[in-house]
């Protein structure tokens, strides 16, 4: 089993340290963990706990305060932000809790918005968003605005937003956290999906144990420490 | 990003808060046009005065004067004459051999001005009709000036002035013959060349018929340099001369300390033809060194030239203050925009768009505000431009007298492409600070839930 594990991010000893007036706050307090290709991968925790940073961090969001993070073998935390804005470019797909479309596009331009970016021609550009948004089952939404859309829609625009650059990894910052529990399901089923098909590798952050429990691997964070890491048992040979 | 994205995008942001576009696009729109329409102003006036100063004679030429130098060397002789044609720039000379005829033409008579000049002089006056004069003729042949047959007024049998006579004396100095008589002139040897002298002598002095071979250009009510004089070939005028004063050579010439008359010609007055406008200072001041003394229209032409530059200066400073205005309108557009758009450019971050594009992305919006506020103010310019002229052609014309047919304000190529290239300058640099804050703005804007 360990041979056939290739890890495709390597967090060591990462540290967050805010500084607030006199006080200190230490977000991330010396976390270390591996993600592995085509992984799912949850970070739960209660609220307050470090998640968000953690994921922040990984996507080059924020500088770590110490630590060292590598993606794809590069050294995410010694990059500057016009490296890093780079490397979202070429290997993230993010997903946002409040889906974060632009309200003047719709949803085929929000979707194929990352490829202009990357200077993708307009045909082009088209063609990939329409197939993603078929895998998503969105493509008869194509025209509509987000304002048009419900969240769950709007959900799934996102997340075929992020998929359209056909990604390395995928993260995602509570994704369902303003979505109801059918609509929750909906978009797990998704994820998976996406983790299982498009042999993606998904970091996912969120604050409920019953929604982590979806992903192949969940990392507990509690006060920036890791406490606990509960692997699923999909296969059976689960537990110590 | 894609150049077309990247404008695609701006102009969808535009458009998506119309009435701040338009309203700030209006700053812009009002700025140029009233720098346009100031410089415009200031540039029609000087054309109009480089027009007048044109009408005053051309402005390629220099003249020089010299009247009685005791030193010989600054007399103006064919010599020194030839000796200022070598002055690098000039093109041609021209003495004057100035003089005064009477003419006479049916029950018509009035005192013309002839003027005996080079072929290089010559050759600057626009004929209405004819031919110039050949060079060297043994007979004179004469270029009429276009308002020389007003001086012609009627007189009765006594030879004396009619007052009861409005009649208006129309003569075709072409095809009407015209006697000449020539002043009498000094006697050889006598000294001074006294006009009074010629008066009596005139009842039998011998009339010469000359022929008019060319008219100047122009009605009789139409004004040029050329307009009041009669204009022949110096060296046949020089032939002609000879056969009537011998030795004397001209009507009443220089004597020397001896009193006997100079053997060569002295003029009083002569032209330097220079190639370029730009060189007819430095040809000017040539001259002047040499010990002449030297005009040119030019020289006026340049100090009131000075003067409009300070007009013009004041009017385009007018004008640039509601251009500032305007650009920090775009300022303050650009900033609201940005604050507004705080989470938007975070997602854009977060999904990878380049930190330049987002910077061009802002560079691009205000570029845009400008250069359609630049575009649309100049054609309110150009029509408030023909506003202007068509209003002030009549009134220009009678209040400062120029020669205002191509309007008062004058838009030329430059100062469209000038304007226009502005206003984009301004929106662009206007849009730097702003665009410079959008690129540096956190992502974790975007990330951040309400
Ligand atoms: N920009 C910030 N400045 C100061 N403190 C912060 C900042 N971001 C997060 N924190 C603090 O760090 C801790 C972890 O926050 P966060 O990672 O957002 O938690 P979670 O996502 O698990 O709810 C919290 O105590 C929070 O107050
Ligand atoms: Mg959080």
């Amino acid at each position: 089993m360990p041979d056939e594990k290739v890890p495709v991010i390597m967090v060591r000893d990462l540290k967050k340290i805010y500084k607030i007036g006199v006080n200190r706050v230490h977000a991330l307090d010396g976390i270390s963990f591996d993600v592995y290709k085509g992984e799912f991968l949850a970070i739960v925790g209660t609220s307050g706990s470090g998640k968000s940073t953690c994921l922040n961090m990984l996507a080059g969001l924020e500088h770590p305060t110490s630590g060292t993070i590598s993606i794809l073998g590069k050294r995410i935390d010694k990059m500057n932000e016009h490296e890093l804005v780079g490397f979202r470019r070429k290997h993230v797909g993010f997903i946002f809790q409040s889906y974060n479309l632009i309200a003047s596009m719709n949803a085929e331009e929000n979707v194929a918005m990352p490829l202009v970016f990357r200077g993708t021609p307009k045909d082009q550009r088209v063609a990939a968003a329409h197939k993603y948004m078929k895998l998503i089952g969105i493509l008869d939404q194509a025209k509509h605005m987000p304002g048009q859309m419900s969240g769950g829609q709007q959900q799934r625009v996102g997340i075929a937003r992020a998929l359209v650059i056909d990604p390395d990894i995928i993260f995602a910052d509570e994704p369902t956290g303003n979505l109801d529990s059918g609509t929750t399901a909906e978009v797990l089923a998704l994820m998976r999906k996406i983790v299982t098909e498009q042999h993606k590798t998904l970091i996912m952050v969120t604050h409920d144990s019953s929604i982590a429990a979806a992903a192949d691997r969940q990392i507990r964070i509690v006060d920036g420490r890791i406490t606990e890491i509960i692997e699923a048992g999909r296969h059976s040979d689960e537990d110590k | 990003m894609r150049p077309q994205d990247l404008i695609t995008l701006a102009i969808r942001n535009l458009l998506r808060r119309k009435t701040r576009t338009v309203l700030t696009v209006l700053g812009v729109v009002i700025g140029t046009a009233s720098i346009v329409i100031m410089m415009s102003l200031g540039l029609g006036m000087s054309r109009s005065m480089v027009e007048l100063y044109k009408s005053f004679g051309s402005l390629t030429t220099v003249t020089v004067y010299s009247y009685g130098s005791e030193d010989s060397t600054k007399e103006l002789t064919d010599e020194t004459i030839a000796g200022f044609g070598r002055i690098p720039h000039v093109t041609g000379t021209s003495p004057v051999l100035n003089v005064d005829v009477q003419a006479k033409c049916g029950s018509a008579e009035g005192y013309l001005q002839l003027y005996g000049v080079t072929q290089d002089y010559l050759k600057q006056i626009e004929l209405g009709s004819g031919t110039l004069p050949k060079p060297d003729q043994p007979e004179l042949e004469l270029i009429f000036g276009n308002m020389a047959s007003r001086m012609f007024y009627k007189t009765n049998a006594s030879g004396r002035f009619r007052a009861d006579d409005t009649e208006e004396v129309t003569i075709d100095p072409v095809t009407d013959t015209i006697f000449y008589t020539f002043p009498e002139g000094s006697q050889t040897g006598s000294g001074s060349g006294n006009a009074a002298g010629s008066q009596q002598g005139k009842a039998n002095a011998k009339k010469y018929m000359l022929q008019t071979v060319g008219m100047v250009k122009g009605s009789a009510e139409e004004y040029n340099e050329f307009s009041w004089g009669v204009y022949c070939d110096i060296d046949s005028l020089k032939t002609f001369l000879k056969k009537i004063y011998k030795k004397n050579l001209v009507p009443y010439p220089k004597t020397n300390k001896k009193g006997k008359p100079l053997s060569y010609y002295v003029y009083n007055e002569a032209y330097v033809f220079v190639d370029d406008m730009e060189n007819v200072s430095a040809v000017q001041t040539r001259i002047n060194d040499m010990g002449f003394q030297a005009n040119s229209n030019m020289q006026w032409l340049e100090q009131s030239q000075q003067t409009m530059g300070m007009v013009q200066a004041v009017l385009g400073g007018i004008g640039a203050v509601s251009l500032l205005v305007a650009a920090i309108g775009i300022v303050n557009t650009m900033m609201m925009s940005i604050y507004e758009r705080t989470r938007e450019i975070g997602i854009m971050k977060v999904l990878g768009c380049d930190m330049n594009d987002i910077r061009n992305l802002f560079l691009v919006e205000s570029g845009a505000i400008g250069f359609i506020g630049g575009a649309v103010g100049l054609a309110l310019s150009w029509a408030v431009s023909f506003a202007i002229n068509r209003l002030a052609t009549g009134a220009g014309q009678a209040i400062i007298g120029m020669p205002s047919s191509d309007g008062i304000s004058y838009i030329p190529m430059w100062l469209a492409g000038f304007a226009i290239v502005f206003a984009i300058a301004i929106g662009t640099i206007a849009g730097y600070i702003p665009a410079k804050r959008a690129m540096s703005l956190s992502p974790l804007a975007a990330i951040r839930n309400e």
